[in-house]
């Protein structure tokens, strides 16, 4: 009785609700591998799931063909986003972004990863505190970045009222696009007083003319980790199927690109070989070979 | 698929009346078209771009509907496929394209009257997008030339990506900033060179910081907390262990770094500390030297035997006399008959110890055979003690007996 009404409420959406006219928003992520990980995909996880204090952490994925699993897996957790890292022949992570029962499924390619304990930045922030998301403008050129901006929102904004969630706002999550990759950033607020002897004057009048008192520290930021960039590869129009809405015609995949060095490789070998040959044809047309037994008048054993 | 597609085309030349057999080209052209396997995508609102929308499309419609553009078009597939195996299969391509843009503009009016206008602006864009590609395409081209080209066939719903995201956008302009606590900036951040380091995390640190700022503004105005009061405490994302190792990285580096520095000021040291060692020695001979002849000459006055002239160096000025000493008087018993100072050879031995050379010091010189203060007659007459005595003659014997 309970999974029926559980599934009639389920048919409402779940990430506005409307309690006491207060508009809420409400996410969970469901966050897991696939088989095959290395550590450093592993050790990516781990950071992830520490930023994310409304994600479910799951256990691999045994199946890399059938992802639609991951949908009844995200409803088991009561989760209405999916976050699900892809690793390949142990060294390429694609990334799965998902908004679980039906909406739209991203695959990104993940590339320059640096994990939060190698980086070894002086950073740090609470566990748990709500951060700060910052999208680059670029993002709302294209309808494709547009939804792109929208799921990352989703699944790195930590909602409101999270379970575990900090009431305090100590760091800063940065999307940028540069050459059509998306780029991730993750900065501590530090907050320091203004160096009081530099400017002081200056800081008198400023403190005369407005006195606010959040204007009084000064903010910078140094960098916590984790790093990486993604390539958008194609957008799903259903929840890990469906027809593909975009493609990226500028993504090349790692295995072209390795092939194409094996290949440039191999051209090497062959015109070498090739030159090798021809040379050998060319002397024997001369007549003269190589490794022919030594005549008797031949001059190294004549004047020996 | 394919299959049933060479099938069908196979028809079609066979009904324009031309030669089915040439099967490389049709390889070529099979080859070509890479994705055609892909799923076929809805078919309202969806914009394919490139050759192969129109070969899904013969399947389908009926054929009798569009034969007269498909007869139009057959040659100019088999046209592009020969082209390209003669790799200059860029005008041909696009010719195609331009084509393949008007019949489904014209596919389109028939089917669908009503979001026409809209579709239209979106294909342009649509084409516009695929220049673009073109031009990637034939740049990348030029620096491979063994690559067969060939177009990648790219999917960008506009329609469908609008749709999904109304789907699932979150009111941002209703909710309240707490809510999400997102920010977009006003210009896109501009990263002149991607690949150089420096600036391309200037850039985002500055977009990070704008955006701490304009929230913590933000967050202000609508009376929420920002920052952790001092005195809370709570699991931290890197553990103490971790901040400990970082710490000790830190410290590490600097350890050194000062290391470093303090092995090349010692390198440094080395390189001069023997020309220093020196003058310090130097100076402090002097000024034994210095003080040994003022020692002398006192006692020299004390026995009443001083000259007029130490007396006359006594009422000059001292400094006077030192300054002049090492330059003007020297005595000739000083200076070797060499030409070097004889301090130079004391100080010579010491470093290398007394004796000097010793190689031909007992081989004679000029000086050496004039010298005959060691020399006597008397003596040079003797004879050498081992030596025995000649016995005299027979004559002489007999004398003395």
């Amino acid at each position: 009785m309970a999974s029926v009404y559980k599934s009639i409420s389920k048919t409402i959406s779940k990430d506005i609700k409307d309690d006491d006219g207060i508009k809420r928003n409400k996410q969970r992520v469901l966050v897991l591998t696939s088989r095959g990980v290395t550590y450093r995909h592993r050790h990516l996880l781990k950071d992830v799931v520490a930023m994310l204090p409304h994600s479910r952490k799951d256990a691999k994925l045994d199946t890399k063909s059938k992802l639609y699993h991951l949908n009844e897996i995200a409803d088991l957790y009561n989760c209405n986003n999916v976050l699900f890292f892809e690793a390949r022949k142990r060294q390429d992570l694609y990334m799965w972004m998902s908004k679980a029962p039906n909406g739209p499924c991203i695959k990104l390619h993940v590339q320059n990863l640096h994990t939060m304990e190698e980086l070894n930045f002086t950073g740090n922030a609470l566990k748990g505190s709500r951060p700060i998301l910052s999208f680059d403008a670029a993002f709302d050129q294209t309808p494709a970045m547009t939804l792109i901006k929208e799921v990352l929102l989703h699944i790195f904004g930590v909602p409101k009222g999270a379970r575990k969630s900090k009431p305090f706002v100590d760091h800063v999550l940065s999307f940028t696009i540069a050459d059509g990759k998306i780029w991730f950033r993750n900065y501590q607020i530090s907050e320091a007083e203004p160096t009081k002897k530099v400017d002081d004057d200056i800081e008198k009048s400023m403190s005369l003319k407005s006195k606010k008192p959040t204007e009084q520290t000064e903010l910078s930021l140094v960098e916590i980790g984790p790093r990486f960039v993604m390539t958008p590869i194609i957008i799903l129009e259903g929840s890990f199927g469906g027809p593909v809405i975009y493609e990226n015609k500028e993504f090349v995949s790692p295995n072209a690109v390795r092939t194409d060095l094996r290949n440039r490789r191999a051209q090497k070998y062959n015109s070498r070989t090739e030159e090798q040959q021809r040379l050998e044809i060319k002397r024997k047309e001369l007549g003269l070979e190589v490794g022919k037994a030594k005549g008797e008048l031949d001059e190294s054993v004549l004047f020996a | 698929m394919a299959k049933s597609k060479s099938k069908l085309k196979n028809a079609l030349l066979r009904q324009l009346g031309k030669d089915p057999v040439r099967d490389k080209q049709r390889k070529i052209s099979r080859r070509q078209p890479k994705t055609s396997k892909r799923k076929e995508t809805d078919g309202d609102g969806v914009v394919v771009n490139g050759a192969d929308k129109d070969v899904e499309g013969w399947e389908d419609e009926d054929e009798d509907e569009n034969e007269d553009e498909n007869e139009d078009e057959a040659p100019e597939l088999v046209d592009a496929a020969r082209k390209a195996s003669k790799k200059s299969a860029k005008v041909a391509v696009t010719e195609e394209e331009d084509d393949d843009d008007d019949e489904e503009e014209e596919e389109d009016e028939e089917e669908e009257g009503v979001e026409l206008e809209e579709k239209e602006e979106e294909k342009e864009e649509d084409d516009e997008e695929s220049d673009i590609a073109f031009s990637d395409i034939d740049g990348d081209d030029l620096e491979a030339p063994d690559t067969l080209p060939y177009q990648k066939l790219t999917i960008n719903n506009h329609s469908a990506l609008t749709q999904a995201l109304e789907r699932i956008a979150l009111p941002l302009s209703s909710l309240p900033f707490v809510e999400h606590q997102s920010l977009t900036t006003d210009v896109p951040v501009e990263i002149r060179d991607v690949d150089d380091d420096l600036s391309r995390e200037l850039a985002f640190y500055k977009q990070a910081l704008d955006a701490a700022n304009l929230g913590r503004k933000k967050l202000a105005k609508d009376g929420m907390p920002f920052a952790r009061p001092t005195d809370y405490f709570a699991e931290m994302l890197k553990d103490d262990e971790h901040m400990g190792t970082i710490k000790q990285k830190l410290l590490d580096e600097a350890a050194n770094k000062k290391a470093a520095a303090e092995a090349r000021r010692q390198r440094d040291l080395k390189k001069f500390g023997k020309q220093v060692q020196f003058a310090k020695l130097e100076e402090r001979n002097k000024a034994k030297k210095d003080t040994l002849e003022k020692i002398q000459v006192l006692k020299r006055k004390r026995q009443g035997t001083d000259t007029d002239f130490t007396n006359e160096a006594d009422m000059f000025d001292v400094a006077l006399d030192d300054a002049a000493a090492p330059g003007g008087r020297r005595d000739k018993k000083d200076r070797d008959p060499s030409g070097r100072s004889k301090a130079k050879r004391q100080k010579k031995d010491q470093k290398y110890g007394h004796g000097g050379k010793k190689r031909f010091s007992k081989s004679g010189d000029a000086a050496s055979s004039s010298d005959l203060t060691g020399f006597s007659a008397r003596k040079n007459k003797t004879t050498f003690s081992g030596t025995k005595k000649k016995r005299p003659g027979k004559s002489k014997r007999a004398g003395t007996r």
